[in-house]
């Protein structure tokens, strides 16, 4: 048992894995981020990721078994993180348009929706969520105007912009939130974000301003959050052990560690 | 290539001044007088980062000038932790280092000051980009100090001496950036909506973390059999972050989210 798990998770496996990872990490930066979400949402990239679960959760459990704690905190929290990931990933298959898993609202003050829209221009339909949202007030704060903004004639920074709405859960009084950037709204489930805004004209041709308000609903993510506090504590362990730990030499140099 | 003329540029200039003093007295063997423009130049870094705070009313993190600014004036503290844990003369490694952080900040990045837009008003922002550049600066003197595994003229001693001061330190480094990095994600989740995006620079910083991973590995896996195969991965460890902080982030071919960084 032990030399089938050395051999298949031992430390040869680890060194040439996290080389390859590494690398192949490298070529995700080059395709960008839009490719590198597609393509590690394909079949074979959750294949090899769930294998790396597989393998990770091996290495862990049974360091556990021989009781180096850092290992086995080290090694579960990365499997936990990327398990978190795949529950990300297998989402929207599980769904379906009843739990979108993804999707964006275009709103206009006093627009109520529920159907979240996907695509460059927000036109794909992906579903509803199970409540209302009433855009009351799209806001935008600007810096104070500098002198250098007042020579070059242009408007200051945007210092902050948010979407007051009004959320109605089925069977509950309406109530009103702000959506910021950096500050998330949480609903039943839905993280909601101030993704962006814009300028458009209505169908009367007056100028508007839209805000665009995404919802995200991941269901591994505790899983990923557990996994970044376990590996944490894994490295405090690994950082002990690495202060105590003496020189590894081969058995005839080993007077100069006395 | 650009001089700066404003109070900023002067002290960033004066810390250069004091560093290569350092390395000068160092070279005529007057250590007294070279701790002492050490310690004159690790004031002048400190007082351009206090001053560039006040100056931009905003902690001074944000782009690659500042980052680079609280790069220079992590030297000293870590030179002296050297000099207490373990016991070894730093001072010529992060001088070099320090001038070869702040030619850049002198001479290249603009110091124009940018109001934070609002995707960098968050309480992470500090602790996310604080954490990298103490880690990057442990990882890179993590490098340096496995200088002696290299040579072949090294006596046992001298090796074992250099891993045991390069583990620790790259250990630390390594804590660091894997807080910087889960700070970065839990930033990203409540900034983006996704704590991991693939990002290029998320994916650099990942390769990265990775191939501190292979040292860990490779050095629990030879020991101290392979002292020249060790110091290696800590150098491609070291070109990465080189390459994460110049081309990653400032060639278009690696555009995507940290583009304000």
């Amino acid at each position: 048992m032990k030399k089938l798990i050395n051999k298949i998770a031992g430390l040869g496996v680890a060194v040439c894995g996290c080389g390859v990872l590494s690398l192949a990490s490298i070529v995700l930066a080059f395709f960008g981020s839009e490719k590198s979400i597609q393509l590690m949402a394909t079949a074979p990239a959750l294949g090899i990721s769930a294998f790396i679960a597989l393998l990770l959760i091996l290495r862990g459990g049974y360091a556990v078994f021989t009781t180096r704690y850092h290992s086995a905190l080290l090694h579960l929290g990365c499997a936990c993180v990327v398990s978190g990931w795949l529950m990300g990933q297998v989402a929207p298959y599980i769904g379906g348009e009843d739990k979108p898993v993804k999707g964006s609202m275009a709103m206009v003050d006093g627009d109520v929706m529920n159907a979240l829209w996907e695509g460059a221009y927000l036109t794909n339909y992906v579903g509803k969520v199970p409540f209302t949202v009433k855009l009351d007030k799209f806001i935008i704060d600007y810096y104070e105007s500098s002198h250098v903004d007042q020579s070059a004639g242009r408007m200051p920074p945007i210092k902050e912009y948010r979407s007051r709405i009004t959320i109605t859960e089925p069977g509950k009084d309406p109530y009103v939130k702000n959506v910021r950037v950096n500050h998330p709204v949480y609903v039943d489930g839905y993280h909601i974000y101030q993704m962006s805004w814009g300028q458009s004209q209505n169908r009367q041709g007056q100028p508007v301003t839209y805000t665009v308000l995404q919802f995200i609903r991941d269901p591994g993510l505790w899983f990923v959050y557990s996994g970044f506090v376990i590996i944490f504590a894994g490295i405090l362990l690994f950082c002990i052990r690495m202060f105590k730990a003496k020189a590894i030499l081969p058995s005839s140099d080993r007077e100069v560690t006395q | 290539m650009m001089v700066k003329t404003t109070l900023q540029g002067g002290l960033i200039y004066l810390t250069m001044v004091f560093f290569t003093a350092t390395l000068v007295a160092f070279g005529f063997k007057r250590r007294t007088l070279a701790k002492g423009f050490w310690f004159a130049g690790f004031l002048a870094a400190l007082s351009s980062v206090i001053w560039r705070g006040i100056h931009t009313g905003h902690p001074p993190m944000q782009n690659l000038f500042e980052f680079f600014l609280c790069m220079a004036a992590f030297l000293w503290p870590l030179s002296q932790l050297s000099r207490w844990k373990n016991d070894m003369d730093t001072t010529v490694k992060d001088a070099t280092l320090g001038l070869i952080i702040l030619f850049p900040v002198g001479f290249v990045f603009s110091e124009a000051v940018r109001r934070l837009p609002p995707a960098l008003q968050s309480p992470l922002f500090v602790p996310h980009v604080a954490s990298y550049v103490a880690g990057y600066i442990m990882l890179a003197r993590a490098a340096l100090m496995s200088l002696p595994m290299f040579k072949r003229s090294s006596t046992k001693v001298e090796i074992v001496g250099a891993d045991i001061a390069s583990r620790q330190t790259v250990v630390v480094g390594f804590l660091l950036i894997t807080i910087g990095l889960v700070l970065g994600s839990l930033w990203g989740k409540l900034c983006w909506g996704h704590y991991w995006q693939w990002d290029p620079k998320e994916t650099w910083s990942l390769a990265t973390w990775l191939i501190y991973g292979v040292y860990f590995h490779l050095r629990m896996k030879t020991g101290l059999r392979k002292p020249r195969q060790l110091a290696t991965f800590l150098w491609i460890g070291l070109l990465f972050i080189v390459l994460t902080l110049t081309w990653i982030n400032l060639s278009r071919m690696f555009s995507g989210m940290h583009n304000y960084a």
